[in-house]
């Protein structure tokens, strides 16, 4: 599934980099500031980084792919983050992974191809007390329940039901 | 009407930590502002936003002081009454106080509530009382006291005789003795050297660097700075997780602050040392707690680690010497300064001095952080302090130690926590994490999650945890979907101890307890799995099966509302009978009925 | 300094590696992930020893572990053989059509092959010692290297897509234990990394050799250009020993 393709302002990049020193130790904070800004990493973020800290493209891309933190794709509309951290697991946050998919068809670091919701899971948002916890957007939805998920999907617009695959 | 009236210092603490903003703490904090300026209240210090209290599960928590009141489960609708009647007049408002489940009494000092009556916080001393960001809020409570007395008249040797004597042992995990490890630094000859704060807090369910470091971060720059002065370095660096978003802000405030008094920078009062602090954001990976990665990270690599035959005391960043500590060691050593070695080598037992900061989480009552001296039972941290497991379950077992740890059973409830008998009993303290499970939990799942967490954080680079982990999460897949063999515990042992030996880092030489532990005290939950196709907690959704009995069921219809697919029909009153066909094991039903007629086969 | 291997005293240099001094001696413990241009990288862990240090004895990586006190070292023991066993049957499982991995099994397993399941996420034949990448580096291209983590670490160019930063050297393929990097070859083309490059034909013997990237490439860094950068490895060897013989007659 392809997402609409988006017209990247290298202008905008090359801004956001002159904030560092042309180091090899400043590549993670510039690309977490070109994500902040996008919200994903482009590829023309990691060539430009790459020509301007002069190291190589797969030194940059290795770190892209190696930290999570990276979304390779532009993330949805509204992003989901499910939390997976043990408190939450015990709590049945699978279950809810599992909702998501069957209402939206979308896995974890997937978007719907109309580009309104993405789902990510994450380690522990540390509000452990509130498990199951969701997070849409930085919004933090706590004890979401199975049947509260679908609800929580139609307030933030989406389908209602559940999608052939 | 004008009404001016004089409360005299009274401060109105507003829990902002991450679990009590999510419960709408925030819109609290700025209604009891807007309310107060409206009836035009003279206030010295009027309202606090402050770190995490803790007791996550009855936030948001306010508090009232000088009257040491603590309201729980604070909402926007309670702040007119709370203005109107407990600051105008000091009344205290019944229905916001914490009522004892024993004892059925209101209570109004958090000293008095079981939860907090039992701790005894050295490195959450200030979290809950101060605004972060503020310095003098710090100040006021013996900040800064430690590094002025320091550099005015203690050598670099004797501060770490003081650490050495406290028995402090790295709070992050590993529990190496803090003071020896810096003074092997210490003895080094290269320059430069680097002091760095690990705070890449990632073992799930733990949250007490996270609380500290948003909460009270001074108390770790001021302990970086004592360690600067001990060792010889010159700069400092704190590697923050990328998800905590707050921490990276109030730390960035505190330094900012720290600088403009003096606390960093240049001849650092008056004194010849001089010592600044950089933040570095964590990319999303739990392998770079490791401090070899950790390092690889700061450098601008991927976080991968190395073998470390050589020690970053003596090849760290860049090359130099390098001292690595956990936020919580770091948030104890001005204490130990201030107050001196002896009043905290008091407190613990042979092994372990001082206190530990756990996050008490999963299937428990008083969900939250909890900071008491080592050698305190579980018991008493689970049924005294955490309230026993809700919903009248049973105990099952508490995870210690993250990722890298196992799990305890009901028979070894009265251990007395400390490092060496939580590493005896087959699991480890790590960072503080307790995940209380209870019978609802499936042991041989837990096994499976934690592999499949560790399987996705692996770096990748040697073969027996990248190689070891996928072995392992396919033979627990299998089991846990009903294809396992006998043959596949002795495969996962046998590879378990591959990873255990030959293993590149600690990530890859712990893997492997999860499965080893729960192998050990659960195995009949794998036996049932392996030779019966069945999940006696049910969880596995192809092992499980619930049905309802009908001699318990009253037909009250509760599961009814809850079951996600109209799996559930029956006639009110009357025995209700779950459809098999449309059940999805999500196990709603068997969470919420209060009569226990939901069964698992 | 002296050290013991297996009961032998050796002589060593401070900061050697075990592995080194181990082969200096005629030594032999086994490696997958070693190569003697790069040294060690402690990523296939088969090389792991047994070190005493006065009282105490770890398992370590005998080709990142450096020589900087007397020890006694072990290199093989029947804890160390089954670590050695354990690793060639997890990288099997997961590269079922490595022919060098089989028969690395099947010798693990004193000759017999036993059953293995092999894992639903196998590579084709690579075993991720990352020699290739080593050799790239080496070379200063650097266009492939190791992307992702955990179990789904894998070696690519970027994005997966022709590198320009590739020069179809395979000096990757080359260096490969397991023959695990797909390169096609024709008289004028190679194809590799999703690259097609054209080879150009040696000036002398008239042979294919390199490809035309290569060649700008090797110019650029050693100046080496004109009818020398065109001579295959065979002929600029010949015309070495010509030359040479004008000062041996």
């Amino acid at each position: 599934m392809s997402v609409k393709a988006r017209q990247v302002d290298i202008a905008k990049i090359i801004e956001i980099l002159k904030n560092y020193p042309e180091e090899k130790r400043y590549i993670l904070a510039m690309m977490q500031d070109v994500q902040g800004e996008f919200k994903y990493l482009p590829r023309e973020g990691m060539e430009i980084i790459a020509s301007r800290v002069d190291v190589p493209l797969s030194r940059v891309y290795s770190m892209a792919t190696f930290y999570k933190a990276f979304s390779l794709v532009p993330k949805g509309r509204i992003n989901f983050k499910v939390c997976d951290g043990t408190a939450c697991h015990i709590k049945g946050s699978n279950v809810l992974i599992d909702q998501i998919y069957k209402h939206l068809g979308i896995k974890p670091g997937e978007t719907t191809a109309d580009g309104e919701f993405s789902i990510e899971t994450v380690n522990c948002i540390g509000a452990c007390a509130l498990a199951p916890a969701i997070v849409a957007n930085e919004r933090v939805h706590p004890k979401v329940t199975s049947a509260g998920i679908i609800d929580i999907i139609k307030s933030y617009g989406g389908l209602a039901d559940a999608i052939d695959n | 009407m004008q009404s001016t009236i004089d409360l005299d210092n009274r401060m109105i603490l507003v829990c902002c930590g991450t679990g009590c903003l999510a419960n709408g703490s925030m819109e609290v904090y700025e209604a009891l502002n807007q309310g107060l300026t409206s009836t035009n209240v003279q206030v010295q210090t009027y309202t606090k936003p402050t770190g995490c209290n803790g007791w996550c599960e009855k936030g948001p928590l306010v508090k009232i002081m000088p009257d040491d009141i603590t309201y729980i489960q604070v909402t926007i609708a309670d702040v007119p009454e709370i203005i109107e009647k407990t600051l105008q007049t000091g009344e205290v408002i019944n229905r916001l106080l914490y009522r004892d489940p024993k004892t059925k009494k209101r209570i109004k000092s958090h000293h008095e509530i079981e939860f907090y009556k039992k701790q005894h916080k050295i490195a959450l001393r200030n979290i809950g009382e101060i605004d972060p960001a503020s310095i003098q809020d710090y100040i006021d409570r013996d900040g800064y006291k430690a590094i002025t007395k320091v550099l005015a008249a203690v050598t670099p040797t004797q501060v770490i005789d003081e650490v050495i004597k406290s028995g402090l042992r790295g709070r992050g995990g590993g529990g190496f003795p803090t003071g020896l490890k810096w003074k092997a630094c210490a003895a080094t000859t290269a320059l430069p050297r680097y002091v760095i704060c690990n705070g890449d807090e990632g073992d799930p369910g733990a949250f007490m660097d996270r609380s500290i470091m948003e909460g009270d971060p001074h108390t770790v720059i001021e302990g970086m700075i004592i360690c600067a002065y001990a060792i010889g370095a010159s700069a400092g660096f704190i590697y923050v997780r990328d998800e905590y978003s707050l921490a990276v802000k109030n730390l960035g405030i505190a330094i900012d602050n720290a600088r403009s008094c003096g606390y960093l920078g240049k001849d650092i009062l008056g004194s010849t040392l001089s010592f600044d602090i950089d933040i570095v954001r964590g990319g999303g990976a739990f392998v770079c707690g490791e401090e070899t990665a950790l390092i690889a990270s700061i450098e601008g690599n991927v976080g991968e680690p190395r073998d470390k035959y050589v020690f970053p005391t003596e090849k760290g960043l860049w090359g130099q010497p390098t001292i690595i500590n956990n936020v919580e060691s770091w948030a104890n050593i001005p204490v130990i300064i201030n107050e001196g070695a002896q009043k905290f080598a008091a407190i613990g037992t042979e092994g372990s001095k001082g206190t530990k900061v756990f996050s008490l989480v999963g299937k428990v009552i008083n969900t939250g952080l909890v900071e008491v001296p080592m050698g305190t039972t579980l018991r008493e941290i689970i049924y005294d302090i955490g309230g026993g497991i809700p919903g009248g379950r049973k105990f099952k077992a508490v995870q210690t130690g993250g990722p890298s740890g196992g799990c305890i059973p009901d028979s070894m409830l009265d251990l007395q926590v400390d490092f060496d008998t939580l590493t005896e009993a087959g699991s480890m303290m790590g960072s503080g994490g307790l995940i209380v499970m209870d019978d609802r939990t499936c042991m041989v799942e837990i096994a499976r999650y934690y592999v499949n967490f560790l399987a996705e954080e692996s770096c990748g680079k040697c073969t027996p945890c990248r190689e070891g982990l996928k072995a392992m999460r396919e033979t627990l897949e299998g089991i846990c979907k009903g294809q396992g063999k006998l043959e596949d515990i002795d495969f996962l042992r046998d590879i378990g101890e591959t990873m255990q030996t030959a293993s590149l880092c600690a990530l890859g030489r712990t893997a492997p307890n999860p499965v080893l532990s729960t192998l050990h005290y659960f195995a009949d939950e794998y036996l049932a799995h392996i030779n019966e196709a069945r999940c006696p907690a049910g969880v596995c959704r192809d092992l499980t099966h619930f049905y309802i009995e009908a001699e318990l069921c009253t037909g009250c219809g509760l599961c009814v509302k809850q079951c996600p697919v109209d799996g559930i029909s029956g006639e009110k009153k009357e025995p209700h009978v779950i459809d098999q066909e449309k059940c999805i094991q999500c196990g709603e039903c068997i969470n919420h009925c209060k009569f226990n007629a939901v069964k698992v086969r | 300094m002296k050290i013991s291997i297996d009961h032998q005293k050796v002589d060593v240099n401070p900061g050697e590696t075990i592995l080194e001094a181990a082969r200096k001696n005629g030594i032999d413990i086994p490696t997958l992930c070693y190569h003697e241009a790069y040294g060690g990288q402690g990523m296939c862990r088969m090389c792991m020893v047994e070190v005493k240090t006065g009282q105490t004895t770890r398992m370590v990586a005998s080709c990142t572990y450096p020589i900087y006190q007397e020890i006694e070292v072990e290199t093989s023991t029947p804890a160390i053989e089954k670590i050695r066993k354990n690793i060639v049957t997890l990288l099997y499982r997961s590269s079922p059509s490595s022919e060098f991995m089989e028969k690395l099994y099947r010798e693990y397993q004193g000759g017999e092959m036993r059953d293995v399941q092999f894992s639903p996420e196998f590579s084709d034949r690579c075993i991720l010692c990352r020699l290739c990448v080593k050799a790239c580096e080496e070379i200063g291209t650097s266009a492939i290297s190791a992307i992702y983590r955990g179990t789904d670490k894998r070696i690519s160019t970027p994005f997966d897509e022709a590198s320009a930063a590739c020069i179809g050297c395979a000096a990757c393929a080359q260096v490969c234990p397991t023959s695990a990097i797909d390169i096609f070859q024709s008289d004028t083309e190679r194809i590799i990394w999703n690259k097609t490059f054209t080879r150009v034909k040696c000036g002398r013997c008239g042979e294919p050799f390199a490809t035309r990237e290569q060649l700008e490439y090797i110019a650029a860094r050693t100046g080496i250009e004109g009818y020398e950068a065109t001579l295959c490895e065979d002929c600029r060897k010949k015309k070495i020993a010509i030359q040479l013989s004008q000062f041996t007659d």
